[in-house]
């Protein structure tokens, strides 16, 4: 691999074009820190449409009658929808490309985890779910258990959906089967069940959630073996509970809503039982874009900090590199800084000093 | 007959006003300690 990596993006929708995007961004030595950028999409229109706003940067690739041709990438990012990933991926690993997938579909997740083996015998890296939601959640739960001696519990929330796409698996999800892990196992949990009030950063404030078919325990489990408990939830309103079963009719604003996501890790410190919350607050497009965008740049550079295999953000042996470079770019993490029973605020203190 | 109608007419408002209360629910109570701050450059270093 190179500093400068040949990145490929397959899927031209919200997440897609802002990845795309982000790419383009300059690194912090003020150059572009990727050498070429492509974009793969199955609408000839759509791809027009990117083409005039992107110009000679960033070559189109329109495969809706032809086959992907990875050959000349070094990392692909795959951005289509959730469901519709795992055969890109695959194909990128057999072509030897380092994969980066922001899906957070359960089945999907457990499809490309089951590439490690390859992935590994390949010398390659598949990150799973480089999302908002798995995604930025993985990086802040690892931080936050840099902070811990101990982990035992991890437990993610998520509010928002990205594009259209994004706002469909959504709603799939709240209709799906909850898993959680518990004491060593999974356990399965019907969608929309087990609502509990949580509390993201401003200014989303305080929002119901429930149990949904989400990918985030699945990773966290993965990435932290000696976990007790890891469980996910959804914000929804009531509303969602009577429209959820019903087909879209009308459709999510194109960039979708603004979203936050909070992941409380709990575990112990010095021997004592201690909380870490952590949360952001962002366009969930916006952030899937910068956090795959940020992923694919460290790999392609060989500076990620993850080791070959397939796995979630969560594996990664540093979070911070990515966290700051996020940062730089405008998605921006909160520390919940509660009394100081809590505990956080203890930390905190402790590891700055 | 008329009485009859008032019943069905009170139980059907009060049939509407349940699913309104129960699609909009009641506000919580805010927690009165602690608050989010950002991540600053010491706490990713």
């Amino acid at each position: 691999m190179s500093d400068h990596p040949a990145i490929l993006v397959v899927g031209a929708g919200t997440v897609g074009a802002r990845t795309t995007r982000e790419l383009l961004g300059v690194g912090t030595d003020g150059r572009s820190a990727v050498g070429s950028v492509s974009l793969a999409g199955r609408r000839p229109g759509r791809l027009e449409r990117l083409a005039a706003s992107f110009g000679s940067s960033v070559t189109m690739v329109d495969v809706s009658e032809r086959p992907i041709d990875v050959a000349t990438a070094d990392v692909v990012v795959v951005t289509r929808a959730a469901g519709d990933q795992l055969e890109v991926a695959r194909s990128a690993l057999a072509a030897g490309c380092h994969v980066v997938c922001t899906t957070d579909d359960l089945d999907e997740v457990r499809g490309l985890l089951e590439l490690d083996e390859l992935a590994r015998s390949a010398g390659r890296t598949v990150v799973v779910g480089a999302a908002m939601a798995p995604g930025l959640s993985c990086l802040l739960a690892r931080h936050a258990a840099s902070l811990l001696d101990t982990v035992d519990e991890i437990h993610v929330a998520r509010a928002g959906a990205g594009g259209p796409s994004c706002a469909r698996q959504r709603r799939r999800a709240l209709r799906g089967s909850a898993i959680e892990w518990r004491d060593g196992e999974w356990a399965r949990r019907p969608g929309f069940s087990g609502r509990e009030l949580v509390w993201f950063p401003d200014p989303t404030g305080g929002s119901d959630c429930y149990r949904a078919e989400l990918a985030d325990p699945l990773l966290l489990v993965d990435a932290f073996p000696g976990l007790v408990r890891a469980t996910a939830r959804l914000a929804a309103s009531r509303v969602d509970r009577v429209t959820v079963p019903l087909p879209m009719l009308i459709g999510p604003p194109v960039e979708g809503a603004p979203g936050a996501i909070r992941v409380e890790v709990r575990g112990t410190r010095h021997g004592a039982r201690h909380d870490v919350v952590y949360g952001a607050f962002d366009r969930p497009s916006v952030a899937t874009a910068a956090v795959a965008a940020v992923v694919a740049v460290a790999l392609g550079a060989g500076d990620a900090g993850l080791e070959p295999g397939a796995g979630g953000l969560a594996r990664v042996s540093d979070a911070r590199p990515v966290l700051r470079e996020l940062a730089r770019r405008g998605v921006r993490a909160a520390v919940f800084e509660g009394s100081r029973d809590f505990g956080v605020a203890e930390d905190l203190d402790d590891r700055v000093d | 007959m008329r009485a009859v109608r008032r019943a069905a007419l009170a139980v059907g408002f009060g049939v509407l006003g349940a699913i309104l209360l129960r699609l909009t629910g009641a506000s919580g109570t805010a927690p009165e300690q602690g608050g989010w701050r950002e991540l600053r450059g010491d706490d990713l270093r």
